[in-house]
């Protein structure tokens, strides 16, 4: 009797939200990261979990966000887009607003002649074509701004008035190449890549949001393309899993209040949603004409894809990849799932957006107190199976024994002459401490000597095993890179996640 | 999540008495609370602290959640309800035969209208699309057919290369685009209702909605774009009446000096229609239908209910007109949700 009545209680406690004690927990893209620290003056117990846009949508469309309450995404759109991800979600509420346009050094702007007069994506186009100036830019299938941006420039350069399909993506494409032959940097999120462009003085500006741009420390000058942007607006949106309806509505009020929308605007730089809250004059008087966002997965995946495999600077991607006997068992077993979900073998959209793309060049240097071989693919142009299942087979074959030596493996890869059709990186991946060869510091007095092109090659650093996580970091930070923990986690998840900085 | 559990058991345990109270609906106080899934146009008159009031009068605390009207009358699970209030008599008609619900409500409802801004009508006035305040749908879904952009109207203030398309709800999931399809399916039909699944019909709507992009599944997102973001995101939109009158009437500055509401003609009703599931249900419905003070606050809210003069009266002195005139019946759901699935299938 009693314990039919606490089952029943449970029950009861789970369908209203009795929970009260619980923090509301929102599932977030990192670009609303600015704002947690404001919403600890809502007075709810709110708690986020970051994660990548796309994802993100993924992992809410299969239903694994369960233990969510929310999600808070730059957009929704691509979201919806999933098929059954719409029944997932209860209702949404806009927060906030902030278009993707182009930032450029003031200098760089006067001299091009944008300060002043309307510019077109294509007038934009058009003098990156003619290498007049660079920028950077996320990956669209990384993160949001990229993709919004890729949505702009493809949407504007069509010429079409209406949204995009899979012809006017195919028309296009030529017109892309030109505009993307200009971007230096890419990134897996909006606030690396705002990061890793200070500390590049030869790229004179980035695509970004509007309010990444405004709160940049040098100033910018932003130029608001006349034929259109695609904004964010950040929907806060209720699971229709979640219990906490009312905690959702109370954060939700509190967000819209003139009062807060006021201090979101003025911390973050974000446009206000609610009507009569008069937008600073920092976001100037143009008036911004929204351009038309694709309707159908497939041309948003397309989209997608056409701009890795054909549009993008191709990648030079070089693995440097710790074989050591420590890797023995699960940590090589590990290590090869990892590399083989990269040729093709995880089918979700995240990781078919993952994996090698065409024209990508992978340089394989697997390493133990001495390299253990050097293997070097090209992708095609077109077909790409067979050599990604040349790097599936030796990804399989490789095999844990031996010492450690990660300097000398790191600084034969950085060896390696630059490519400069190309945008080149390093993986470092290692699961224990430095046993052979050189030293940290011998590593960082070479680095340092390198010519600017050579300098230019990040490492991006994963985490796994026993790795010495303090020198790691050095690593990333003297290379401008940035370091993946895989030690709690997956292999294949870090991995897929460098890929938005390759 | 084990830690979770255990407070949440022992959350259960403190307020046990609190929480069988609610299992049983009622909040221990004499509040009833009665939980909807409603449209998400009627959400602001939901929350409204008056109408709160106004209910807690009668013992009741209404909850509710939004939806679109398709989404409620299709995929939402209705069994966690009481009611269901669509924003259209076609959505409620078919949830009330399928829950095999004997009465339902219609307590209020509001034309179909298209909210713009005075450079848009100047340019459409030109174009011959717009006389007054009357849109001309035959008009436009010449425009439409033609494909012109809005950079090529004559004398157009509005540069941009975008296409001349009222910006909508995605017509698979919103009542209000559904309303939209049955006012101008009517006119692409030969100005008649139609009456089955009919290809011609649909090839000649479909770009209405297929050719703006990505739509919203609800009536207020769009809608507040306008307000918020102006004419470059949203130079004309479908609405519904009381969205815009609602906000005329509260006077709170939102309706800028440059903004219109225009009539479709021919326009539809979208009649907002209450489906109870439960006797505290039929409770809601019978206030909000007979009761002059909910009457006085819906119209408040925007809404026409079946006093006249109660609307007309707030409604003095603003662009908002007294009489609809030429409105034409919405296809039945079946029909209409024939002609909505054959748009569905270019979706793919």
């Amino acid at each position: 009797m009693r314990r039919a009545l606490l089952a029943l209680l449970l029950a009861a406690a789970s369908l209203t939200a009795c929970s009260a004690d619980e923090p509301f927990r929102i599932l977030a893209g990192s670009e609303v990261a600015d704002l947690e620290p404001l919403l600890k003056e809502s007075g709810l117990d709110v708690e986020f979990t970051y994660t990548g846009t796309l994802d993100g949508a993924e992992q809410v469309a299969r239903g694994d966000a369960g233990d969510y309450d929310a999600t808070w995404f730059s957009s929704n759109r691509y979201l919806s887009l999933i098929d059954g991800a719409r029944e997932r979600l209860s209702t949404q509420t806009k927060i906030m607003n902030s278009p993707v346009v182009l930032g450029l050094k003031p200098a760089k702007a006067a001299e091009l002649g944008w300060d002043g007069k309307p510019v077109t994506w294509s007038d934009i186009a058009t003098a990156a074509a003619a290498h007049r100036f660079t920028f950077g830019m996320t990956n669209p299938a990384s993160s949001n701004s990229g993709f919004s941006a890729l949505v702009g420039v493809a949407a504007a350069l069509s010429d079409a008035g209406e949204a995009l399909d899979a012809g006017t993506i195919a028309s296009v494409t030529p017109r892309m190449k030109e505009f993307f032959s200009a971007q230096r940097l890419t990134a897996g999120s909006s606030g690396w890549l705002a990061e890793a462009y200070t500390a590049r003085p030869d790229v004179d500006g980035l695509v970004n949001y509007e309010s990444v741009l405004l709160g940049m420390r040098d100033d910018l000058t932003l130029v608001y393309p006349s034929d259109g942007v695609v904004s964010a607006d950040y929907p806060l949106t209720l699971l229709a899993s979640s219990s906490r309806r009312e905690q959702y509505d109370t954060l939700v009020a509190w967000l819209r209040t003139p009062e807060t929308q006021r201090k979101i605007m003025t911390a973050t730089h974000r446009r206000p949603i609610v009507p009569g809250v008069a937008p600073a004059p920092e976001f100037g008087s143009a008036a911004l004409v929204e351009l038309p966002f694709p309707n159908r997965r497939s041309a948003a995946d397309q989209l997608i894809a056409a701009y890795l495999n054909d549009v993008r600077v191709p990648a030079r991607a070089m693995y440097v990849l710790d074989t050591s006997g420590s890797m023995e068992g699960d940590r090589i077993e590990s290590l090869r799932a990892a590399l083989v979900t990269l040729t093709g073998a995880d089918t979700s959209a995240y990781g078919t957006f993952s994996r090698f793309r065409n024209r990508e060049q992978v340089a394989l240097r697997p390493f133990s107190d001495h390299p253990k071989g050097q293997q070097d693919y090209e992708i095609p142009t077109s077909n790409p199976e067979s050599v990604l299942a040349q790097i599936k087979s030796y990804a399989e074959s490789l095999s844990a024994d031996g010492g450690t030596a990660i300097y000398d493996a790191l600084r034969a890869a950085y060896e390696q002459k630059v490519d400069s059709g190309r945008y080149s990186s390093i993986v470092l991946m290692t699961d224990g401490e430095n046993t052979d060869g050189t030293e940290y510091l011998d590593f960082q007095l070479y680095y340092q000597a390198l010519p600017a092109e050579q300098k230019a090659v990040r490492t991006f650093v994963v985490l796994f095993g026993d790795s010495d996580a303090d020198e790691m970091n050095q690593v990333a930070k003297l290379t401008g890179g940035a370091v993946f923990d895989a030690r709690n986690g997956s292999l294949a998840e870090a991995f897929k996640e460098i890929r938005g900085y390759q | 999540m084990r830690r979770r559990l255990l407070g949440v058991a022992l959350a259960v345990l403190l307020t046990g008495g609190v929480v069988a109270a609610l299992v049983l609906g009622n909040l221990g106080s004499g509040v009833t609370v009665v939980r909807g899934v409603i449209g998400s146009e009627k959400k602001p008159f939901f929350d409204d602290p008056q109408v709160k009031a106004a209910f807690a009068k009668h013992g009741l605390q209404v909850e509710v959640d939004t939806a679109g009207s398709r989404e409620i009358a299709g995929s939402v699970d209705l069994s966690t309800y009481s009611f269901a209030f669509p924003s259209s008599a076609p959505a409620a008609e078919k949830i009330k035969k399928e829950r095999g619900v004997a009465a339902t409500f219609a307590p209020f409802f509001s034309p179909m209208a298209v909210a713009t801004f005075e450079p848009i009508v100047a340019t459409l006035t030109q174009a011959g699309v717009v006389s007054g305040t009357t849109f001309d749908i035959k008009k436009y879904l010449e425009i439409v057919d033609k494909g012109t952009r809005w950079d090529a109207l004559p004398g157009s203030a509005y540069k941009a290369r975008k296409r001349v398309l009222l910006t909508t709800t995605d017509i698979r999931t919103s009542n209000s685009a559904a309303m939209y399809l049955a006012l101008t399916s009517y006119v692409a039909n030969g100005d008649d209702v139609v009456t089955g699944a009919d290809t011609q019909v649909a090839e000649r709507v479909a770009p209405l909605f297929l050719d703006q992009g990505y739509s919203e599944s609800t009536s207020e997102a769009p809608f507040e774009d306008y307000l918020a973001m102006g004419m470059g995101k949203t130079p004309m939109i479908m609405v519904y009446e009381a969205q815009y009158a609602a906000r005329l009437f509260a006077n709170d500055g939102t309706i800028g000096p440059q903004m219109r509401l225009l009539y479709p003609s021919p326009t539809v009703l979208s009649k907002h229609t209450l489906v109870p599931f439960d006797e505290n249900a039929n409770k809601v419905g019978r206030l909000l239908t007979d009761d002059p003070e909910f009457a006085r606050l819906a119209a408040r809210h925007g809404f026409r209910t079946a006093d006249p003069g109660v609307f007309a009266g707030l409604a003095k002195g603003t662009p908002l007109t007294r009489d609809l005139v030429d409105v034409v019946e919405p296809p039945t759901y079946d029909h209409l949700e024939q002609l909505v699935a054959l748009i569905e299938e270019r979706y793919l």
